[in-house]
Order: C-alpha cells, then structure tokens, then sequence
C-alpha cells in the first residue's frame, strides 16, 4: 500500500471515530438532560400529591361550599386520583429514565394535575396558572413533542370537563361555550415560544458537541504534523 | 504559513476559510457556510490541515480560528 493511500485512509478512519465521538457526546449531554428532567418530575408528582391533599384537606371545603369546613370528598378524590394521576409517570420515570414513553406520560401526567388541582380549589382562575408553569418544567426537556403531547392533554381535558362540569374548571355553572379555546389560546401562545426554545437548545448542543469534534480533529493534526517533524528530525541525524 | 495569533488585540475566530474545491482548486467559504458543512466534512479538512483561515483578510492558524 503506498504511503498517500495509508494516510488517506488513517485519515478516514480518524474522521470517522471523531465524528462518532461526538455524536456520542450529544446523545450523552440529551440523555443526561432527559433523565435528570425525569426525576424532577418523578418528585414534583409527589410533591404536588401532597400539596392536592393539603389543598383538599383546607381550601376545597371553602372554595366548593363556600362557608362551611367539613370532611370533604376531594379529601378522598386528592389521595386516590392523586396517586392514579402520580403512580405510572413517577413508575416510568424511575424504571425508564430517558425513553421517548416515560416524558410524554410525564406531559400528560402534569397536565392532569394541573386539571385536579384547578378542580380542587373549585376551578380558580389562579390555579390555571399551574398549567403554564408545567409547560415551562416541560420545556426543560428540550423535546418539543412533550409540548404538544401536554397541549393536547390540557385542551381536551379542559373541553370535556367544560362540558360536562364546567363549574369544576371555570368557576362558574355557566361559562360560554367558546371558554376553553380562549384557555387553549394562551397554552399556544405559551408553547409557540416554548417550542422554538426547545429547538435551540438541542441545537446549541450539537454545536457544542461539533466544538469538541473540531478541536479533537486540530489535535489530531497537530499530532500528526509533529509526528512528521519528528521523523524528519531523526532522517536528517541518521537515526533508524 | 503566515500566523497572526492577535488582531486588533483581541481573538476574534476567523470570518472566511478556503477550503479544497471538489474538481480542483480551492473554494472560499464564509464562516457561517464552513460550520454548516457537514461534519464529516469540516473534521477531514482539520484533520488534513487543508483548511486555510482568515480574519478581516489576514491568515490565521486553525489553532487560533477555533479558540472563538
């Protein structure tokens, strides 16, 4: 084999592992992201069951019967739908970190409790804000797809239970029937920036993990620009 | 090769790079069209030293047009 043919080819081969190293470390730095947001939620679930059943144990006697304090049965609605909500995302989240599955169970999960939540302190509008902020902890995903996946959770649930008890959502026995599109409205509103964000920061990624390829590939240059420096230094004395 | 490692006291990247064109020859690059190559394809060129750059006209070494 001639020498231009040999060093050709070591310049394949050395490109080639580059170029697989660094894709190796993207999809190491997104796994890293996609777990460590799985357990965050995992905690967040749990956290938020505790906090529905603080909520159902104090505010939904007043927010649902307005004057009166008693054992209620969103008591019981917070602790056995709270755990049905919580089991499967948080199960998945610590059998099946990372896998495409376990974050979109985690959208629709957070987004079913942003709807127990606004039932249980009887459809107040400020526990709508719930919603908004989990679209935010959704983002931390950087896949956009969860966003869609929570967009679609929190509409139809909002559009069925508008049906069927709307007083549970809105507040109010009698809302308009337009109400949930002008809550959709602002959850779109909320995820076409979110979405774009999401897009950037994979992409901020992959240039990073393009950075180090490059720099390996300089390296290895270098390396090899020495090597030649050497051997011609050694010919140039008589070495063998 | 002409090294200018400071231009205007401060490291600035590089703003163009020639790269070997397909048929021959050499083709002349901006930054945002060299980072848009494919990866492959940029690694090659560092990898064989073939990539020339340039800031504000002025050769630089790869060294010092990846430092930014």
């Amino acid at each position: 084999m001639s020498v231009a043919r040999k060093a050709l080819e070591m310049t394949k081969a050395a490109t080639e592992a580059i170029v697989q190293r660094a894709e190796t470390r993207y999809e190491a730095h997104r796994q890293e992201i996609l777990r460590t947001t799985d357990r965050m939620f995992a905690g967040l679930m749990i956290g938020q069951w505790i906090f529905a059943i603080f909520i159902a144990l104090t505010f939904s006697p007043y927010g649902w019967q307005g004057k009166v304090k008693a054992i209620h049965m969103h008591v019981w609605i917070a602790v056995f739908l709270g755990a049905a909500i919580t089991s499967l995302p948080v199960a998945l989240a610590w059998f099946r970190p990372g896998e495409l599955l376990t974050r979109h169970v985690i959208a629709a999960g957070q987004m079913l409790w942003s709807a127990l939540l606004i039932h249980l302190t009887g459809g107040r509008i400020e526990t709508h804000f719930h919603v908004f902020g989990s679209l935010a902890f959704l983002a931390f995903y950087r896949d956009w797809p969860v966003l869609l996946t929570g967009t679609v959770v929190v509409a139809t649930e909002h559009l069925i239970r508008g049906i069927l008890w709307p007083e549970s959502v809105y507040g109010i026995p009698n809302p308009e029937w337009w109400r949930f599109l002008e809550h959709a409205f602002w959850v779109v509103f909320c995820i076409s920036i979110l979405i774009p964000s999401c897009r950037r920061g994979l992409r901020d990624m992959r240039v990073m993990a393009e950075r180090g390829a490059e720099l390996e590939a300089l390296s290895e240059n270098q390396w090899r620009t020495s090597s030649v420096v050497d051997r011609a230094a050694a010919e140039t004395r008589g070495d063998r | 090769m002409t090294v200018d490692t400071t231009i205007g006291g401060a490291r600035k990247g590089y703003d163009r790079v020639e790269v070997p064109a397909p048929g021959g020859g050499t083709r002349s690059l901006t930054r945002k069209q060299f980072e848009s190559l494919p990866l492959r394809e940029r690694v090659g060129f560092l990898i064989e030293g073939t990539a020339q750059f340039f800031l504000d006209g002025r050769p630089i070494s790869a060294s010092d047009a990846m430092r930014v």
